[in-house]
Parts: structure tokens; sequence; C-alpha cells
């Protein structure tokens, strides 16, 4: 059974080996550096780098579609100079290569991986660290990115860059992969019609996941821990962010999620947990947001200027200091169906909905909104009595910002 | 106890001055959009006639922010592109807006020192502060296609 296997085995690569050609590379192989092999390869290529460390720097492809395999990891090493491999190709894969020690610069973005007007493309399963930016793609599409590892140490760094940078591409796919200690850990910046699925974001020093000027796009399934934010969403629209878990965002100007200039979006099913804001809300309109979970933060949702026609239906909003803040006494959004383990109310005709009326926004927030340094007084007695007589007729906080149908127990979503 | 009202006193006239605190990158945030500030090649900073500081992650967020505000400042300092870390007055400064210049906020803009042979090589896209002000007012940009 065994030989018969072994003879399948065989006859697979006899018969790959008819349409394209195999490059092998190791230190003791004919072909001993990645450039020579790249140079040598034609169309439809095979490349196959053996472990060891090589020690190169701007490894340029350019128009080959070759597929770059990397066996028990072999190492690049860039030795601080420069982009290790920059790529301009259409149907090209890279998978299992460690690329360490890449280039910093103020004015280049030198990158791990540089996938520059491409098309149809897959990088998957590297490992990245102490990279500058990871990998880097610009005006490309119909692109792959998953399994992928980087790592960086941006925290001490003076110049870091970003661990998945997007730029001015379409149709892209980040999957499964895992970005520890960068500036921003994924950035996509005029990018459409793409996904962010499955990653993990982590310890980055400013974003776990930026979106700037992206329109059209869906992030679900990722996880943001202990990022200076866990995700921006800024100047975008449609916008689609579902099941992700934005977790232990502390800090004075540190967001769970921060909204700025965003319309047309919706938000579902998320945790936010441990966050000093779980969302800032600036110049949002024509958002949705249903199911989600907040629990244990400062603020769960701090609405700043220019909000409109948002709803918030069916969230739990679970032992927050404030459920809901706002700067001004205009209101233009919808609260609806939500559980809030504030409501102190009480539920006589047994219909599973409080029979009085939630006012999330109370007084003492709106304080704290205007002089930050009022928080010293959270948990004291007098703040009770005023957040109660605000309650009972509201002067300072929308009047008609009311739950009117408060859920009596918690939302299973 | 003398020692703590001299120490008190000097707070008060520190308080006071214009000087610009330098930007603490990667924690400082972003005047305008919010953004914490990282990035020491694009940065912007003002300090106000009372005092008040005002720090950005990029060029084009100072010259929005100051327009749409009508701030008064005392002090406008912008990164020195070349020299990336040091800052330079608005005024010793020339402006590029190039489609290579990757700045934060997608104004593609940059500041160098006047003298710099970028401002003097005679292409066309590069300005003066004041320039510089009045082409965000009359381009579609940021400010204006969002409101």
């Amino acid at each position: 059974m065994g030989r018969l296997f072994i003879l399948f085995l065989l006859l697979g690569f006899a018969t790959t080996s008819i349409h394209a050609q195999e490059i092998e590379v190791c230190k003791s192989c004919e072909v001993k550096t990645i450039q020579a092999a790249v140079d040598m390869a034609e169309n439809g290529d095979v490349i196959r780098i053996k472990s060891g460390t090589y020690k190169e720097h701007d490894i340029t492809i350019i128009d080959k579609s070759l597929t770059i395999i990397g066996e028990g990891l072999p190492v690049i090493d860039a030795e601080m100079e420069g982009t290790a491999i920059s790529i301009r190709a259409e149907n090209f894969s890279i998978e299992g290569l460690k690329i360490i020690n890449v280039g910093r610069s103020h004015t280049n973005d030198f990158a791990g991986i540089l996938v520059s007007n491409s098309k149809n493309f897959e990088v998957k399963n590297n490992r990245l660290d102490q990279v500058f930016f990871g990998i880097l793609l610009e005006r490309s599409s119909e692109g792959i990115i998953s399994g992928n590892k980087v790592t960086s140490n941006a925290k001490d760094q003076a110049t870091s860059g970003n661990g998945v940078h997007i730029w001015k591409s379409e149709k892209i796919t980040v999957k499964n992969n895992e970005v520890i200690g960068l500036r921003d850990g994924i950035y996509l910046e005029f990018v459409n019609n793409s996904e962010i699925i499955d990653n993990l974001c982590k310890d980055n020093l400013r974003y776990g996941l930026h979106f700037m000027f992206s329109d059209n796009d869906l992030y679900k399934g990722n996880i943001f821990e202990n990022n200076g934010a866990g995700v921006a969403v800024m100047y975008s629209k449609f916008i689609d962010m579902q099941d992700n878990q934005f977790r232990k965002n502390w800090g004075s100007a540190s967001y769970g999620l921060l909204l700025k200039e965003i319309n047309d979006s919706e938000l579902k099913n998320n945790i936010f947990e441990d966050n000093t804001i779980a969302i800032s809300a600036d110049n949002t309109n024509r958002i949705n947001y249903i199911e989600n979970d907040f629990k244990n933060n400062g603020y769960a949702i701090r609405i700043r200027g220019a909000v409109y026609d948002n709803i918030f239906e069916r969230n739990n909003f679970l032992y927050n200091s404030f459920d809901v803040a706002y700067t001004g006494r205009l209101n233009d959004n919808k609260f609806n169906n939500n559980y809030w383990s504030g409501y102190s109310g009480y539920d006589l005709d047994k219909d599973g909905i409080g029979d009085v009326p939630f006012r999330p926004v109370t007084l003492f927030s709106y304080l704290v909104n205007r002089t930050p340094e009022a928080i010293v007084l959270l948990r004291s007695m007098f703040i009770d009595m005023l957040d109660f007589s605000e309650k009972v007729s509201p002067i300072f906080t929308p009047a008609d910002l009311i739950d009117e149908q408060p859920q009596m127990k918690r939302i299973q979503w | 106890m003398k020692k703590i009202i001299y120490l008190f006193v000097l707070g008060l006239f520190t308080a006071c001055s214009s000087e610009p605190q330098p930007i603490d990158y990667g924690n400082d945030n972003c005047n305008f959009c919010e953004m914490t500030i990282v990035s020491q090649a694009y940065s912007a900073q003002a300090v106000s006639q009372k005092g008040k500081q005002y720090k950005y992650d990029a060029i084009e967020c100072m010259v929005n922010d100051q327009l749409q505000h009508n701030y008064d400042m005392a002090v406008n300092l912008v990164a020195n592109f070349e020299q990336p870390g040091t800052m330079i007055d608005v005024n010793k400064a020339g402006f590029v807006i190039n489609d290579s210049i990757k700045s934060p906020m997608g104004g593609n803009l940059a500041a160098f020192k006047k003298e710099s042979p970028v401002i003097n090589d005679g292409s066309e896209g590069t300005f003066s502060w004041e320039k510089l002000k009045t082409h965000f007012l009359q381009t579609d940009s940021l400010t204006t296609s969002y409101q």
C-alpha cells in the first residue's frame, strides 16, 4: 500500500514537471540565492526554497507568474536594508517564508513583502518578524492574504509601519492572520469590496484595524486586543462589522471602536469588553447597532457631534460606568428593545418588557463630558441624587432619548 | 514652604507660555481627526495666543482645522520631511503636494525648508503657507467633500 502511495506521489510530480519547471534553492544547490532563481525562472515555474538563512534584500519579481514555496521555514534576512521581496505580476503565490529585519525609513515604506500593480495572487503562511511594514499592497486586486504572522516591536521604535497595509486596491481577502506589535495591525486606504476575516490584532501602537476612505467592506470574526484603539473607521461608507471582539483597549484616549464620518453601515453581534470607551461616534449617520454586547466598559457609547439616524436595537448593556454619553441635547437616534443592566423598573404585565421607559444618558455623564476631572465623584451619593432628579425632569440631557421598551432579561443572540 | 511657592509661581508662568510642547509620538492624538500621532515626517502643531496646544498627525489636518474654526495661532510648526523629528515654522517652510507623498490623511502633503532644492526646482505643486491655505479652500479637499 505504501509503495503504491509513493508511486502515485512520484507520478504526481512527474506530470507537473512537464508543465512547469521546478527550481530548488539551498546553500548546497546549484542555485544559491533567491534572486538568481527568480531571474532564471519562466512563467508558471515553482521555486522551492529549502531551509536556511538567505541574506538578501530587494528581491524583485516582475511580470513572472511564480509559485514560491518555502520548505522548513527558510529565513530571508534583509539586514535592515530596504524591502525584502517586491513583486509586480499576475497569478503568483508566496508561502512558507520567514522574513526578518526589514529596513526602516521615514520617507520610504519598506516592507517584508511588497505587492504592487498585481492581480490574482496569494500570500500565505509566512512569518514576518522585525519588519517595518509587513505585507504592503498597492494598486492591486483579487488577492488573498492568509495565515501570516507579522510581529515587530513598534512600541519602542520611533518609526513604525503597519502589519498589513493596503492602498488603492480592491477585492482583497485578509484572513486568519496574526498581527502583533506594529503601528496599525491592518490598514486600508482607498480599498473597496474587500473582506477582513478571522484575524487577531494585538498590542499594536495605534489601531488594530484602520479604514480610511474605504467603501463596501466587511470585517468579521476578528479579535482586537490591547491596541492603542481597537478599530478606527474613518471617512468610509457601507462597512459591515460582524462578530468581532473588542477587548482591553484601556487608556485616556483609547477606544474599542472609533467611528468618524462613516455612513450607512451595520454593527451586528460584536462584543465590547473592558474598554475605556467601547464606541466613540462622531459624524456618523444611518448606522444600525444590532445585538451587540457592551460589557464592563467605561463608556459603552459616547456620541459626539453630528450623529443622526442611528438605530440601537436588542443590544446588551452590561455593567458599564456610562451606557450612553451625549455632548448635546439634540437626539435623532433611536434606542429600542435593549437590555440595560442599570434598569431598575418593573414588569407587572410580565411581557418581558419593562413598564417604565429607561433613560440611558445620565446627568453625570454630561458633567464628565464637560469636565473630565469630575470623574472622581463617580459612585458618590450626591451624584446619584443629581442623576435621579435629571431623570425626573431632564434639563441637560436629551429629553427624547428614551428606550421605551427596555428588556427585562439579557438578550440571547 | 518658600520653595513650594516658587514652584507654584514657576508653574503659573509656564502655564501661560506659548512655547510648543514636543509631540509625544504614539500617545498624543490629533486635534482634528483624533488619530494617534505616529509619523514624525508629517506631523504639525500649533499654540494659540492663550497658550493652548494643538497637535496634528498631518499638515492637512492643521490646515483644515484652522480654516474651519478660524483659529488665531501664536505658533504654527510643521514637520520637516527631510529631517523627521524636527519642526519648522510655517513661514520658513515650503509645502509640496505630490501623489508620491503618502501623508496620513490623504493630502499627499509634506513640508520642507524654504531653501531646500525640492521647493526651488520650479516644479508644480509647491506652495507657501498662505498659498497652501487658499489652495485648501479652493480644492475639493477633505473638508469640502465630506460636508
